[in-house]
């Protein structure tokens, strides 16, 4: 394993240090207060080429590996505040690109993974149920063949981008007798007659990344929008979910990173009893447990990203960076917040801010405890 | 047959005032100095200029010259400077010169110093003092050879003293047929302003990007200008946000001014616009962001809110 | 129709204070390139050819520009300080070699801010010139340019001939920002190496030294203490 860059990784990680530092500072305080996504900010990310990091060059992407990857997404993190933008950004890359990717027919992919990588289209996937969650499979949502077409009827919830998608992977059962294996996916455009895509759910945190509900009534979706075969879904489901499980939470690393900067930086300006409060052994335990938990969640990332480049079974490597990440994220943004004392409380501060975004990170994409059971599953428990 | 060539900018058959202060470079030059005019019409225009002290006013007026195209003048002056064999043909710094002699220094094969603050006497000559990087830093450059070209910081210079006795008018004859023919003047935007010009005005009042509108900018800058009797310059930002034109831009890339009081409204002082402004006798800066840079080189600052303290310090200097 | 973009590598200006700046594409110049590339992107250029002299560090900057968009890059290896009346000495060469219609160039390096090399190379090459640059279109087939300028007057137009030399001001474009596909297709273009006219520059800078500082004056509380200031310790109402 080795993680030197080459000079060709090097210019481009440096390019999007500078490009996060450059174009996407503006303020946040009010984005999140009023749950408002940045679509600038967007255009200018798939403008620079983040959306097409890992789709190939003819349809508009970079063609980098996992590694590379993960880690410009982790500069991404250092120097953008807005995680809801990130989460949209994750949503859009890891559970609508990367499917179209390995499952879409030329036809599919020449359709939309231009638009998807230049930002154009929005993307994001229809999975969760009001009464499936971490029991992914047990959808309730049904697709029945009538001609050319598939009629789609049901409702999905907690969809990433869903009040602003222009398509989504949908999920549904066209044989509920198979079970799992009788899920396939269909990508669903906006326009779709019978799509409902209008209804907004409020978040604690992430505020900035819009998240929906979406009711199919007798949703008429076209036969060649269905991705791969018939009951391939769960399959490909599992295989985008590695992905995401272990992408997802690139970014936060570098917001880990930042946080950490923004700590060290306090204790040693502030003053109390006329030492600097980094001189406190209580403070500098809290910082040098964050600079532990970054540079694991880091290296866990990175392994997650070699493997991926290197072979398939990566299940392990994802779910453990995921938990490792997400668990960390949350834990760094609570030393922050008690580092700054009354001032990490306050909105001003920015750092209540990162806490509520963190929170979530240990329930989208499997819950820190579906981690540990795919973990637990993996060693032969 | 002087020495020295200076160049005296027209706008049509109107002197523009500010190219007279390279006549105090050539002065301090030390050696006689003639005065070169070019265009169309210029019998009054020349008659003004002969009691600057120089040898002779020369003059180049044909109706070919009546816009100042690069490529005829340059072809014009390079040929007087030839014909009278002066070793320094100078101007003040203005679009007008900047756009000329750089191509007219090529012409003559002669080395070029831009923006001239002050001369320091050397064995073999003059030293030039000139700005550099938007005026943080002074360089003192020598040329080699015969003969050198150079334009003069006009705020740098004082306005010369006229009285001296009159000099002989010198007409060039212009061979129009043989003038460069590859460029077409098509038009010129004509503003008509009772404001005295941002360049020569004893007063100035900027704005910046908070004016936010161009109504507001217009009320508050162009009201404050006109209680005072002053002109209106702008910063780059004001000027790129459509706030006000760019010729009111004000700073490394616009005008370069130093008038006797210039208040600067909602400008935060980047260090481009700075440069333009620094050599103001007084400054005054009113910004509501107390650390802003401009408070840095203000005479008197007032940390406020503009759209507030503005109308006030209009109404309190008609009161007065 | 071919242009010729030649630009300088400067100190960044937006540095901040006491931070070593590093180097980068002068503005003015990159305003060049950006409206070069827009007039291929609109079908009105064939190529655009960068240009640039110092030594092998200004590769850095050349790849910029290829990242940009410029299809390929001439590097005229000279390290020598040169002043104005050299680089447009050394441009006339590679000029005269590569026969653009156009050279597009910003108006003044915000290093040394002499505005002379563009209308020197105008001179030298007997080219039209139009400077201060905030609007081109192309009129008659391609054979002549439209040009706004932005004059201490304000705005004026002239129509040139081509080929000629254009420098760009300010108000011309706003340079796109360096992409991630433009950086990898960069790393793919070449880079062609050369030697200069061996003119020696005339000019030469013997020192530097910092500008008489101006002192921050007083804060005043209110409109009337201003007032009262600029009329009795001022004089200036």
């Amino acid at each position: 394993m080795d993680f030197a860059w080459s000079d060709q990784q090097r210019e481009l990680l440096d390019a999007v240090d500078r490009f996060a530092k450059e174009q996407l500072q503006y303020d946040l305080i009010e984005n999140d207060r009023n749950a408002v996504f940045n679509h600038d900010a967007w255009m200018k990310c798939a403008g620079f080429g983040i959306h097409g990091l890992p789709v190939s060059e003819e349809y508009g992407g970079l063609a980098q590996d996992p590694l590379t990857t993960v880690a410009a997404l982790e500069r991404l993190g250092y120097g953008c505040k807005d995680n809801g933008l990130l989460f949209s950004i994750n949503a859009h890359m890891w559970t609508a690109i990367i499917p179209l990717v390995y499952n879409g027919t030329d036809a599919q992919k020449k359709k939309w993974l231009p638009g998807l990588v230049d930002g154009s289209l929005i993307g994001g996937n229809a999975m969760s149920e009001p009464n499936s969650g971490s029991d992914a499979f047990s959808l309730a949502t049904t697709a029945v063949k009538k001609g050319a077409k598939y009629i789609l009827n049901g409702s999905k919830i907690f969809v990433t981008n869903g009040p602003i998608a222009d398509l989504l992977l949908v999920f549904a059962a066209t044989d509920k007798s198979q079970g799992a294996q009788g899920i396939s996916a269909f990508v669903v455009e906006k326009d779709s007659p019978g799509l409902d895509l209008s209804h907004k759910i409020e978040k604690m945190g992430i505020r900035t990344s819009p998240m929906g509900e979406v009711f199919f009534e007798d949703c008429e979706v076209p036969e060649e929008n269905r991705l791969g075969k018939e009951g391939a879904g769960s399959w490909m489901f599992t295989r985008s979910m590695t992905w995401e499980r272990g992408s997802i939470l690139a970014a936060h690393v570098g917001t880990m990173q930042r946080l950490l900067e923004t700590c060290i930086r306090y204790a040693n300006e502030r003053k109390q009893g006329g030492q600097s409060i980094g001189k406190f052994q209580q403070v500098a335990t809290k910082i040098v447990e964050m600079k532990m938990m970054i540079e694991s969640s880091r290296h866990m990332l990175y392994q997650f990203g070699w493997a991926a480049g290197h072979r398939k079974a990566v299940y392990a490597e994802a779910a453990m960076a995921k938990l490792q990440i997400s668990e960390s994220w949350v834990k760094c943004c609570e030393h922050a917040i008690q580092i700054h004392g009354g001032y990490g409380y306050m909105v001003e501060y920015e750092m209540e801010r990162e806490l509520r975004d963190s929170l979530g990170s240990k329930l989208y994409s499997g819950t820190s405890e579906v981690q540990k059971n795919i973990v637990a599953s993996l060693l032969g428990l | 047959m002087s020495a020295t060539l200076v160049l005296i900018e027209l706008d049509r058959q109107q002197l523009k005032r500010p190219s007279l202060h390279a006549i105090t470079l050539a002065q301090q030059l030390g050696e006689s100095y003639d005065l070169l005019v070019l265009g169309s019409g210029l019998s009054e225009v020349a008659a003004s200029l002969t009691g600057y002290g120089a040898a002779a006013v020369i003059v180049a007026d044909d109706p070919a010259l009546a816009e100042p195209l690069a490529d005829r003048y340059a072809q014009v002056i390079a040929q007087v400077v030839e014909k009278q064999g002066a070793t320094t043909l100078l101007a003040s710094s203005s679009t007008f010169s900047k756009d000329i002699l750089p191509r007219i220094a090529a012409l003559l094969d002669a080395p070029m110093v831009t923006d001239v603050l002050a001369l320091e006497k050397i064995a073999s000559g003059f030293a030039y003092q000139r700005p550099v990087s938007a005026g943080s830093m002074l360089a003192t450059v020598t040329v080699a050879g015969p003969r050198r070209v150079l334009t003069a910081r006009a705020t740098a210079f004082a306005m010369p003293e006229q009285g001296a006795p009159p000099c002989p008018i010198e007409s060039i004859p212009v061979d129009a047929g043989s003038l460069p023919n590859g460029t077409q003047f098509v038009s010129r935007e004509v503003r008509v302003s009772d404001r005295p010009d941002l360049a020569e005005a004893r007063v100035v009042v900027a704005g910046g990007r908070p004016l936010k509108d161009r109504e507001s900018f217009d009320r508050l800058v162009g009201g404050l200008a006109d209680a005072l009797g002053g002109a209106i310059g702008a910063t780059r930002a004001a000027v790129d946000t459509g706030l006000a034109p760019n010729d009111y831009q004000i700073g490394q890339t616009g005008k370069v001014i130093a008038p006797e009081l210039y208040i600067a409204v909602g400008v935060s002082g980047a260090i481009q616009h700075l440069a333009g402004i620094k050599d103001s006798r007084i400054i005054v800066a009113i910004n509501k962001d107390a650390d802003a840079p401009i408070f840095q080189v203000a005479t008197y600052g007032l940390v406020g809110d503009l759209h507030q303290l503005v109308p006030e310090l209009i109404a309190a200097l008609k009161r007065a | 129709m071919k242009i010729l973009v030649p630009f300088k590598s400067v100190p960044d200006p937006y540095a901040s204070a006491g931070v070593a700046a590093k180097s980068v594409v002068n503005p003015f110049d990159e305003i060049a390139i950006e409206e070069a590339l827009r007039i291929r992107e609109r079908g009105e250029a064939t190529e655009v050819v960068g240009l640039t002299i110092g030594p092998a560090a200004v590769d850095e900057q050349v790849r910029v520009a290829l990242a940009m968009g410029v299809d390929r890059a001439i590097r005229v290896d000279d390290s020598r300080a040169l002043d104005s009346y050299a680089v447009a000495r050394i441009l006339r060469a590679v000029v005269e070699k590569e026969a653009p219609e156009v050279v597009l160039m910003g108006k003044q390096a915000v290093d040394d801010d002499s505005n002379q090399a563009g209308q020197m190379l105008a001179g030298l090459l007997g080219w039209p010139q139009a400077t201060f640059v905030s609007k081109i279109d192309f009129l008659e087939n391609k054979s002549r340019a439209q040009c706004a300028r932005e004059t201490d007057g304000g705005i004026e137009v002239i129509n040139i001939s081509l080929p000629a030399v254009i420098t760009a001001d300010l108000r011309l474009n706003e340079p796109r920002y360096v992409s991630l596909p433009g950086l990898m297709k960069a790393r793919k273009k070449p880079i062609d190496v050369m030697p200069g006219d061996a003119v020696t520059p005339r000019t030469t800078t013997v020192s530097t030294s910092n500008p008489p500082r101006r002192s921050a004056g007083t804060r005043v509380a209110s409109v009337e203490e201003l007032v009262t200031k600029l009329r009795q310790e001022a004089k200036v109402l």
